[in-house]
């Protein structure tokens, strides 16, 4: 660089935004304005002039005293326009405009933090007896600041701005941001292999389970394992077929324990041969053994034993489900601060012991916890399938009509259907790898793009998931179709992107930095991985979602009417989502990536974008009046429709959206007497070509007298009326979780709630 | 055992009838109110009428606005089942009340037409079969629907009997009566799920 011709006093320091202190220096002052001119090729400052200018800056500066960096920057404004430089000048104040901005929303994280600190603590004093709500305990509050710095250095630091400022005026929703650079969603575990051979947990290590007892236990070990490793559901997608493995090996102990017993009493009668014969029985021979009966006098004594183990046998089971569904009631993950989000699956293993495994866990479900709560916890999905459940004389038709019987009672288990043409295609008999598995909150992945020969369920989740406003799209298309479509490719254009940059962050950690999900080869080929190795290659089985909330909305903006209303705006539904789905199979070819359409859950979401877009476009009629978008595809909850049109209008949305959907019927009333209604409404659903299901209705619980039902302002079994210091348990579902009172949903979600239409 | 299959085929078969004698309905029935689907008023889901108008009046009746005989409005026949038609999911109909065989005429024929389409007729009443048996050698009316009921749900409503654990029912004085083979099938229905109650 040329040196500067004009040479004039200057201050010795100058006053940084912070208050310390620091040399003064000329360059600083002539890069700014150097910099600002570079962007107006009509006013170009020669390196003279910028000399000159910022000579003219430092002659304003009071020598004797330390300007501060406000001070110089104002008089550099001034002289720029008092020189002629207008243009400069206009881009200089922009930069610095910019700058102060990013500055404030730097400190808005604190701002954030005295919101947090100061707000729930009062809040907690005005209402002690909810103190045990999360967000209100220490390690609740620690996951809180800790997850508000993470979103803000992901803003600021990490975000391209696009994808940033998309994300904060709601065109998307980046879901988990504060996970950005740190996991992936979640995993449908594989126990079997897990357990081989035993495992750790990067803390212990635990030999392979001996009992049905530790096989219980040690799933919901692996299940808060991997829940500290991910940030979204951990669930295991053949829950029976694993348990059973833990039934046989408890038949074979309380068999030889039982053998043992009855020789210590006296001669139990057996000879040497039967002895033999019978300390090599599973649970399967024993049941195959009691259906035959003889005559002999061993035979009744052998008979009479086996029953004998069966009923122990059975006990054991029940024990094991009820510690499971407490343990995952009441366990913790993240540092204390919440219950792992915990799903399970099954409904098709025909073994005796996979038999016995679901219905004691059933009867488990149905008594509830402790003082006869609804568990909240696993979320249940009973696969049905036909010829296996779904009909009198299949093998397992019992254990559906049990399961609709829990259902009517404690909202669980929720439905996944087999036989729906999206799943149909993967699934092979007696290999339950090839049963689609959902998560609790809807997720489903099972195509595989990357590797076709592994369309798998066990060992793989979902990555991570964005979410469109869509009806933001239909309100600015202004009624032209075209112009919906053609804002949809751009916005979906830009999620493709930013769902890419987040794999490129994730892709780069190491096995060590998942040392049970990966180091314990949870996820799919991550055996094949050194612990020093980055994970691209197995992470490439998991999927990349689009989300999308509201198409009701967005149907009303574009044609005035919802798809519950009018043919012709469900054809237009299915329309968008089709050409959504085409989009992401196209990319994912492209890419080879996994790139999935998912009928985004909403918590948080739904009321998120409305109000974003109220302030943007005023309140207008059944798009943004309601505090909430109604859910991904779904027909609005204030509009009146038969459950069998909802399931008809919904299903066709099932087949397009691969990432996962749920379809929910709302019934008015308390459903346990009259469970062949809830019957027809599963097997219409599955008839439609819904994949995934759940019905609703009413489940409130008196504390006192332990009635359970549905509860108006007084209890029917004992009469008592609702106080304040007594309140009824109204447990409702939320995103396919139950939530145990409306107090812990968010705004928008309780109206949500408050706004549902029953179905029938 | 009638399944989910066989319901299901029989709700495929009912298609709406628009045939000559639904059309010559000329009557009106005195209604509370009419509930399109419900599933809490007899097994399977149903469409409802609540009758207006009821002589027993039993303390801690669960619809004591039903009572008053003016009370409610009319509604024709035609309209009923005109709405009844559009519900191609209800399994069939449900007379409640009030008391259902204070207007036994007009609600006979809906029975009937329901029977047409498929349909099964359940009918709530204060009184005891057996008292209906007499007064239907005086009334016409009760005599056709009693001939059109499937499935009666008798007696009053006894505050000190009541009941949460029988379906259908709000005492346990109350019976479930099939009086027809379509009335047994119902009562099949709800007694299928009984060995998890």
């Amino acid at each position: 660089m040329k040196m500067f011709t004009t040479i004039v006093e200057s201050p010795k320091q100058i006053v940084k935004r912070d208050g310390t202190l620091v040399p003064f220096d000329y360059f600083k002052i002539r890069q700014a304005i150097a910099k600002a001119n570079a962007n107006v090729p009509s006013e170009t400052l020669s390196d003279e002039e910028l000399d000159r200018l910022t000579a003219e800056v430092v002659s304003h500066l009071d020598v004797n005293s330390n300007p501060g960096v406000e001070d110089i920057q104002d008089i550099v404004e001034l002289t720029l326009m008092e020189n002629g430089s207008s243009q400069t000048a206009k881009v200089y104040i922009l930069y610095r405009a910019e700058r102060a901005k990013v500055r404030k929303q730097k400190n808005a994280l604190m701002e954030t933090f005295k919101r947090l600190s100061f707000t729930e603590a009062s809040a907690t004093d005005m209402k002690r007896e909810n103190a045990n709500i999360d967000g209100n305990t220490a390690m609740g509050m620690m996951l809180k600041y800790g997850s508000e710095a993470s979103k803000s250095f992901i803003d600021h630091y990490v975000l391209p701005e696009d994808m940033a400022k998309a994300h904060a005026q709601g065109d998307i929703h980046i879901h988990d941001k504060d996970f950005y650079l740190l996991t992936e969603t979640c995993c449908q575990i594989d126990l079997q292999s897990l357990f081989r051979g035993g495992f750790s947990t990067g803390h212990g290590f635990l030999r392979e389970p001996q009992s049905i007892e530790s096989y219980a236990a040690l799933a919901c070990i692996a299940l808060q394992a991997n829940q500290n490793e991910m940030h979204g559901g951990q669930s295991i997608p053949n829950f029976e077929n694993v348990m059973a493995e833990g039934v046989q090996k408890t038949c074979r102990k309380h068999l030889r324990d039982l053998l043992e017993e009855s020789q210590l009493f006296g001669d139990n009668g057996l000879g040497e041969e039967e002895l033999e014969r019978l300390l090599t029985f599973d649970y399967e021979d024993l049941v195959a053994s009691l259906a035959k009966r003889g005559n002999e006098a061993t035979e009744r004594r052998e008979h009479a034993l086996l029953e004998l183990v069966q009923k122990r046998v059975q006990r054991s089971t029940y024990q094991a489900m009820q510690s499971f569904i407490h343990n995952l009631n009441t366990m913790h993950s993240r540092a204390g601060a919440q219950v792992p989000f915990t799903s399970i699956n099954y409904g098709t293993g025909t073994s005796h012991a996979a038999r016995l495994v679901m219905r004691e866990l059933l009867r488990a479900t149905e008594d509830g916890l402790g003082n006869g709560e609804t568990p909240i916890f696993p979320v249940q999905i009973f696969k049905v399938k036909d010829g296996i459940n779904s009909k009198a004389g299949d093998p397992n038709y019992d254990l559906f009509k049990q399961a609709i019987h829990v259902s009517a009672r404690r909202l669980f288990p929720n439905f996944s259907f087999l036989d729906a043409p999206f799943n149909l295609q993967y699934y092979r008999a007696d290999d339950d790898n090839t049963e689609v598995a959902y998560m609790g909150c809807r997720t489903r992945v099972m195509g595989n793009i990357y590797d076709p020969n592994r369309e798998v369920t066990k060992g793989r989740g979902n990555l991570s998931f964005t979410s469109i406003n869509l009806p933001r799209l239909g309100i600015e298309a202004r009624g032209s179709i075209d112009t919906f479509f053609s804002l949809l490719d751009k916005r979906m254009d830009l999620v493709f992107r930013q769902l890419r940059h987040r794999f490129e962050i994730q892709k780069r950690k190491l096995v060590l930095n998942y040392p049970f999900l990966m180091g314990q080869g949870i996820w799919l080929d991550s055996n094949t991985l050194e612990r020093n190795e980055e994970i691209e290659r197995v992470l490439r089985h998991g999927t990349l979602s689009i989300g999308f909330i509201g198409l009701a909305e967005t149907l009303v903006a574009l044609t005035g009417k919802h798809h519950g209303e009018s043919e012709a705006s469900q054809e237009l539904g299915l329309q968008i989502v089709s050409h959504m789905r085409k989009r992401c199979d196209e990319r994912a070819r492209e890419e080879e990536l996994n790139y999935t359409l998912l009928a985004t859950p909403a918590e948080g979401l739904s009321g998120r974008f409305v109000k974003l877009d109220q302030e943007r476009y005023g309140v207008m009629e059944n798009i943004t009046n309601h505090e909430y978008y109604t859910n991904s595809f779904h027909i609005p909850v204030y509009y009146k429709v038969s459950a069998y049109e909802k399931i008809a209008l919904e299903a066709p949305y099932h087949t397009l959206t691969n990432a996962g959907h749920i379809t929910y019927i709302e019934l008015d009333g308390d459903p346990s007497m009259n469970l062949s209604v809830f019957e027809d409404l599963i097997l219409y659903m599955k008839d439609a070509g819904i994949g995934y299901g759940s019905i609703n209705h009413p489940l409130d619980r008196d504390p006192k007298c332990g009635y359970t039902g549905v509860i108006g302002t007084s209890c029917p079994q004992c009469g008592r009326k609702e106080s304040k210091q007594e309140p009824f348990e109204r447990i409702r579902r939320i995103t396919g979780y139950l939530v145990g009172t409306l107090e812990r949903f968010n705004d928008a979600k309780r109206a949500e709630v408050g706004e549902r239409v029953k179905h029938a | 055992m009638l399944d989910y299959w066989e319901r299901r085929a029989k709700l495929l078969r009912r298609k709406p009838d628009q045939n000559a004698e639904t059309a010559e309905l000329g009557e009106e029935v005195r209604l509370a109110s009419l509930v399109e689907e419900s599933i809490v008023d007899g097994p399977g889901l149903r469409f409802v009428l609540f009758t207006q108008g009821c002589p027993h009046r039993c303390p801690g009746c669960h619809n004591p606005h039903t009572h008053l005989l003016a009370g409610g409005r009319l509604y024709s026949l035609e309209w009923i089942l005109s709405l009844y038609d559009k519900q191609l999911a209800c399994q069939g109909i449900t007379f409640s009340g009030g008391e259902p065989f204070l207007q036994g005429g007009p609600l006979a024929k809906i029975a009937q037409a329901v029977h047409e389409r498929g349909g099964d007729v359940i009918t709530y009443t204060g009184y005891r079969l057996e008292r209906l048996q007499e007064l239907a050698k005086e009334d016409d009316g009760i005599s056709a629907l009693l001939a059109e009921t499937d499935l009666l749900i008798d007696g009053p409503f006894i505050q000190e009997r009541r009941s949460l654990e029988t379906p259908f029912v709000g005492s346990s004085n109350q019976r479930l009566l099939a009086l027809s083979i379509k009335g047994e099938q119902a009562l099949e229905q709800i007694d299928q799920f009984n060995e998890f109650r």
